[in-house]
């Protein structure tokens, strides 16, 4: 229980009281007088003091006020008398926590001391709470610090640009991947500068419609625009924002951005290398294709040699042939090679298309009639004359026609009605489609894959190798694009697209 | 009547030229222009010798090779492998081919890589089937 003083001039009561306090289990302290009661006080440290008020001497008011001089917590007690009414009122006033009017009852005293006790026992209690609440608070903010500290060095050490701003797009976070970017230093932008004073106008205008728009369409997805840097260096970049909001609230803005020109200048390396190597690739079937026209030429002078030789002339004629023909096989070989390697400028000029048609299906007149294959010409009426090259439109057809000549010749049905057909479709946006179509062999998807890749052929010694991918390269120099569908067994066609900038074409 | 080759290669002035070398040294020259026809003719004809190109459309030398190699009836049949592909890159195609579960096949007698000397040819024949 508690450590109990009691200071009363009259020992009889005194004695009383402290008897019957030991009987409810306190330790207790008497005294006398006012100073022997303070000397009790400083030597047994109680939490609770009684004392009368009118004392000899020093009085119970000034013996409570040096008690509350001294530990502003212990709780004192007044006893008065009747009649001490102001004296009792004083007493409060000084800090005293309860007081008793004599005569009083035993029960009295025992709930004033229950009262103190309990006041003790709710001090102790804030006390430790507010301890442990400052022990909490000090976790948490240690614990906010270590967070803002993590998200602070996440924003500084992404590669991306990170930018934010307030609601009005005033900057307020500028990372050294924007400074990178940009070519500003964080502290000559950040609070000072706005969104506009970094980005072309039309981004900006995103963000603020993004701003004030009133629901959804918060987001500014990823996509590729160009910056001009402090310097004004353009850069392309990838980028993309979106407004912070919370609940109805615009917190402000993100944006963030990579910086295009590494992965721009890889993928240029990227063109070149692949050419590269389709260009070494190219020397070995080169060198393989040479091999073989070396061997015609060998054939035929050996011939020729015979012939003379023995007088013999169907030989001679043979061997002259043969080596005349391996000239010819080196001739194209040769020119496919420039062709496919040499950069080269289309050379626009108004012409026109179905003629250029007509005529690389007027080359192969004598061939279809020999191999007994139909050629068909589907020209579209509408085309007339365009702004196109001549010369790739020719090229090109002239390698499909005669590539779909060899499809029928390779077909190993020979019971079929071998037919190519060739169109010229007028396409919207200015675009003319030219397909070439035949019921020939076919190809496998596997074939149909190497088709245009590396140097291939399936014509075995007649193909240079080169045909399509020479196709190809002038098609796509022309801004155009070609493609195949194939069934084995069944035919092929190649449709191939190209820009024209048109004239006279009826749409 | 001389010892009967067969030439099997889809290009006809490889097929001049042998055909002529043949004649020229006394033997009887057969033609055929792709595998499937060659091994028509190799049934039908007989040969005692076969030249045989292996770089052709739809792989059809490759396969007649494997073909004459691996059964019995051919057993007899000498062959002289004409190509344009080196003699490493043909052994190590077929080891790729026999990694692949394809049975093993011996390695040819002869190997000639083109452009190939006429003499040399009309040698390699002699020493083949005399």
């Amino acid at each position: 229980m508690t450590r109990i003083l009691l200071i009363d001039d009259e020992p009889d009561l005194l004695r009383v009281l402290a008897r019957s306090l030991k009987a409810d289990g306190h330790e207790v302290a008497t005294a006398l007088n006012g100073p022997e009661g303070l000397s009790a006080f400083a030597g047994q440290r109680p939490a609770i003091v009684i004392t009368d008020i009118r004392m000899p001497g020093m009085s119970g008011i000034e013996v409570l006020k040096r008690i509350k001089e001294r530990e502003p917590d212990a709780e004192v007690i007044i006893i008065t008398g009747h009649g001490d009414m102001d004296n009792a009122v004083e007493a409060l006033h000084f800090g005293a926590s309860d007081f008793i009017t004599k005569p009083f009852r035993g029960e009295t005293l025992a709930i004033a001391i229950r009262r103190a006790e309990e006041k003790i026992d709710l001090r102790r209690r804030l006390k430790e709470y507010t301890l442990d609440l400052e022990g909490k608070i000090e976790k948490a903010t240690r614990e906010l610090r270590r967070r803002s500290n993590f998200l602070t060095k996440l924003i500084r050490s992404s590669n991306d640009g990170v930018v934010a701003t307030d609601e009005e797009l005033r900057i307020v976070v500028f990372n050294p991947g924007a400074e990178r970017i940009f070519g500003f230093l964080q502290d000559d932008v950040v609070h000072s500068r706005y969104l506009s004073d970094l980005l072309p106008k039309d981004l900006v205008e995103s963000f603020q419609r993004a701003m004030s728009a009133e629901r959804a369409f918060k987001e500014l997805p990823w996509r590729e625009a160009t910056i001009v840097s402090k310097s004004g260096e353009r850069i392309p970049v990838m980028f993309s924002g979106s407004i912070l909001v919370e609940g109805s609230n615009k917190l402000g803005s993100v944006a963030f951005f990579q910086d295009l020109r590494e992965i721009k200048r890889l993928q240029r390396e990227l063109v070149r290398s692949e050419r590269l190597a389709a260009i070494g690739q190219t020397v070995a079937g080169l060198a393989h294709g040479i091999k073989n026209i070396l061997h015609g030429l060998k054939g035929g002078s050996y011939l020729v040699d015979v012939g003379i030789n023995k007088n013999d002339s169907q030989r001679l004629r043979k061997g002259w042939d043969m080596i005349k023909r391996n000239i010819q096989r080196t001739s194209n070989l040769v020119l496919d090679l420039l062709s496919y390697s040499k950069e080269r400028e289309p050379e626009i000029q108004e012409c026109s298309p179905n003629e250029i048609a007509a005529e690389v299906c007027d080359l192969m007149r004598e061939r279809v009639q020999q191999e007994q294959i139909e050629l068909i010409r589907e020209f579209d009426a509408s085309i007339g004359k365009a702004f196109m090259d001549p010369q790739t439109i020719h090229t090109a057809l002239l390698n499909l026609v005669s590539n779909a000549l060899d499809a029928c010749l390779f077909d190993e049905n020979t019971a079929k009605r071998w037919q190519v057909r060739v169109r010229t479709i007028a396409e919207p946006g200015n675009v003319i489609r030219f397909e070439v179509s035949d019921n020939g062999a076919g190809m496998s998807d596997e074939v149909k894959n190497k088709l245009f890749t590396s140097f291939f052929s399936t014509k075995g010694h007649r193909g240079t190798g080169l045909g399509l991918l020479v196709t190809r390269k002038l098609i796509e120099e022309h801004g155009g694009c070609i493609e195949v569908q194939s069934k084995l067994g069944e035919g092929t066609t190649f449709s191939m697209q190209l820009p024209c900038r048109v004239q006279g074409l009826a749409t | 009547m001389g010892k009967k080759v067969l030439t099997v290669d889809d290009d006809p002035d490889v097929r001049l030229f042998t055909t002529t070398v043949l004649e020229e040294h006394g033997y009887t020259p057969v033609e055929a222009g792709n595998g499937e026809e060659g091994l028509q003719m190799i049934t039908s004809e007989n040969p005692d010798l076969v030249i045989l190109d292996v770089l052709m459309p739809r792989q059809s030398g490759i396969r007649l090779y494997r073909e004459l190699k691996t059964s019995k009836a051919f057993a007899g049949v000498k062959i002289i492998i004409l190509s344009g592909i080196a003699k490493k890159t043909f052994l190590r195609s077929q080891q790729a081919l026999t990694e692949f579960g394809e049975s093993p096949v011996p390695e040819p007698d002869f190997y000639l890589e083109k452009p190939v000397d006429a003499d040399v040819l009309a040698e390699t024949i002699r020493k083949a089937i005399g």
